[in-house]
Order: structure tokens, then sequence, then C-alpha cells
């Protein structure tokens, strides 16, 4: 197993992303993460609205 | 090669192996993708329907339903610019949209589409109900496959019968907060019907040059200015009586009977100022007119409805 210490000499190989490309990638995970969670939010509240005063009622 | 056409080079990536592996995009080009000049259209057109339906819907239910339409609207937005991204790229409005850029793949466009047209009609459906969801499904397959594949490379029609999917959307909402489809709401789809053929020549024919490029039919390119604007008249003839009609008929009240009857006396004017001006910058200025004035002729009939409906005792629960 090559060590860290050589391995910081080498030049990246495969893809390698501007600062640039690093920040819209950045800002669409952000963008999809703050759609996930409205969605959740979402379902969560029209559930409540559908379920009405039964959301709390469940035979235990 | 200059520091901003290197980055401008990395950022399409079109030519390099890396385009498929790794999005270049930003949120901003994903936005654009999904039209949203042509949404906020759908948007307000669907609430109006939302709001016109005989039905008490709750406010989140209608949030919902109103939620789902705007997505499924851009989604069809963005299969139609993925299909589309050849002809894109040679009209000078239309250039410098993501995908012809080459900002956003074919791929990920398409992708993108999908999946917001599958989330939202089955959300729509899960949440609100199944009517609603098959109008919408109907919705963007028309505008998807029946206009953007099919009619508008094909026929000079195509904004006609195309036009179809545009006026859907109150119909979609009235569905949405009713569970049925009522006369009124055939009469607002009518309304943006016969609106979209006038709006659209008169784009048209002060931007015939750029659709001629394209190869795409549009009347004045292929039947010419002169029978164009004979249409666009035509058209107007039959949306304005259309648009007083839920005046007439009892459906609207006195604001929307005077908002109807003005802004289409105003309407008319100017498609007759575009039948009869037909040549130089005189004929570009009143298409232009006419365009412009279109959008505002829609947007206040369907403001006035919205007002109307808002303000009544039996809306307001009173």
């Amino acid at each position: 197993m090559p060590d860290k210490e050589s391995e910081k000499g080498r030049e990246p190989t495969g893809i390698v992303l501007t600062p640039e490309q690093k920040r819209r990638r950045r800002s669409r995970s952000v963008a999809i993460a703050l759609v996930l969670g409205g969605l959740c939010l979402l379902f969560y509240i029209v559930t409540i609205v559908k379920l009405g005063p039964n959301v709390l009622n469940r035979p235990l | 090669m200059s520091d901003v056409a290197s980055r401008e080079y990395e950022l399409t990536g079109a030519e390099t192996g890396a385009a498929e592996a790794v999005s270049f995009a930003s949120v901003s080009d994903y936005i654009a993708l999904l039209k949203p000049r042509v949404m906020s259209l759908v948007v307000f057109t669907a609430l109006v329907g939302i709001v016109r339906a005989p039905a008490d819907v709750h406010p989140v239910i209608a949030f919902t339903a109103l939620l789902c339409i705007a997505i499924g609207a851009g989604a069809s937005g963005a299969l139609n610019m993925w299909w589309d991204a050849d002809i894109d790229a040679l009209m000078t409005r239309t250039r410098a949209r993501p995908v012809p850029a080459g900002r956003v793949t074919p791929r990920e466009a398409l992708a993108f589409g999908m999946t917001l047209s599958v989330g939202s009609v089955i959300v729509l459906g899960l949440l609100v109900n199944v009517l609603a969801a098959a109008l919408l499904a109907f919705t963007i397959f028309f505008y998807a496959v029946v206009y953007t594949m099919w009619l508008k490379r094909s026929t000079p029609q195509n904004i006609v019968i195309g036009g179809a999917a545009g006026a859907f959307p109150p119909m979609v909402g009235w569905a949405a907060a009713s569970g049925g489809i009522g006369l009124e709401s055939v009469l607002l789809f009518l309304i943006i019907f016969f609106w979209t053929p006038p709006h659209f020549w008169a784009l048209a024919l002060y931007k015939s040059g750029d659709y001629a490029r394209a190869g795409v039919p549009m009347l004045p390119v292929v039947a010419g200015a002169s029978e164009t604007r004979r249409q666009i008249l035509l058209y107007t003839l039959i949306l304005v009586p259309l648009a007083i009609s839920p005046f007439a008929l009892g459906m609207a009240g006195l604001a929307y009977g005077t908002v109807s009857i003005l802004s289409g006396s105003i309407m008319l004017a100017l498609a007759v100022q575009v039948y009869r001006r037909r040549e130089g910058a005189m004929a570009d200025a009143a298409a232009k007119r006419l365009f412009a004035f279109s959008i505002l002729y829609l947007f206040l009939l369907f403001a006035v409805l919205l007002i109307e409906t808002v303000q009544s005792p039996t809306w307001l629960g009173l």
C-alpha cells in the first residue's frame, strides 16, 4: 500500500474539477437537499391535513 | 486562449470526455430548463381554475395542486428543450438556452424532464385527485410529444393545435379543486386556446427569419406574412367574444364584463393594425405591440376573474 507522502507528489489522474465546477456541483447538491426536505415537509403537512383530528385516533 | 474563454471551454465540456461523466450545469441552468416565464402564466391560470371551481378546497391541497401543475409544466418545458436543442441553436431567441449553449447535456435535460413529469403526476394523483393527475399527464404528453416532437416541425398549424397544452392548466386546477370538469373550465380552456395563435403569430411575424433558418414551418414562413395577418385577425375575432362570454353567460360579474369588453376592443384594434400595416418598421412595430398587449390581455381577463371570486362574500364564507 503506497504511503501518503508518496501520493502527495503525484499528479492527480482522472477527471479533475476546477473550483468553479466544484462550486456548481455543491450548489446543485444543496438545491437537491432543499427540494427533498421540502417534499418531506409537504407530505407531512398533507398527511395531517387529510387525516385531520383522526391523526391521533388509533387503537393502543 | 484568454482566461475567460478557457474557463468557458472547461465549463462547457461538450468536446471533452468528461462531459458525460460530470455535470457542468449550475442550479440556474436547471431553473432555465423549466421555462419560468411560461411556468408563471401556467401557475396563474391554474390558480384561477382552482379558485373559480365550485368546491371548498383546503389551502394546503390547493397549494400542492398548484405546485404539481407548475412542476409538470416546467418538466414539459425541459423535455421541449431536450428535443428542440438542434433548432434552438439556430434561433437568436433560443440559442442561449442551457442545452444548445452546452451548459446542460441533452441526457441531463431528458432525465430532468422525465423525473419531474412522472413525479408531478404521481404526487398530484396521490395527494389531490386522479382526474387532475390524468389531465396533467395528458397536458405534458400533449406539449412534449404531440406539439414538440410531431406538430412543431411538420405543420404551420403547430401552435394552433399545440396551443391546447397551454390551455389545459385552468382545467387541471378546476379538476384538482372540484374533482370534475365544469362548463366554465371549458370556457377558460377555449379563451387560452384561441388566444395562442394571435399571440404566437404576432411574434412569428417579426421573428420569421429565425424560424425560417431553423426550418420550423411557422405560418409566416410557409404561407407568408399576408396570410398570417389575416389569420391573426380571424382568431382575434373569435377570441374577443369568447372572452366576453363568461360575463354574457352570467358566470362573471360586471367588472369582468367591463374589462373583457375594453381590453378586447384594444386587442381587436391592434389586430386590425397588424392586418393593415404590412411593410417596413411600422409593420414590425404593430406586430410587437400586439404580442406585448396579448400577454397583458390574458393576464387582465384572468386577474379580474380571480379578484371577483376572492372578493365575493360566498368565497370569503360570509
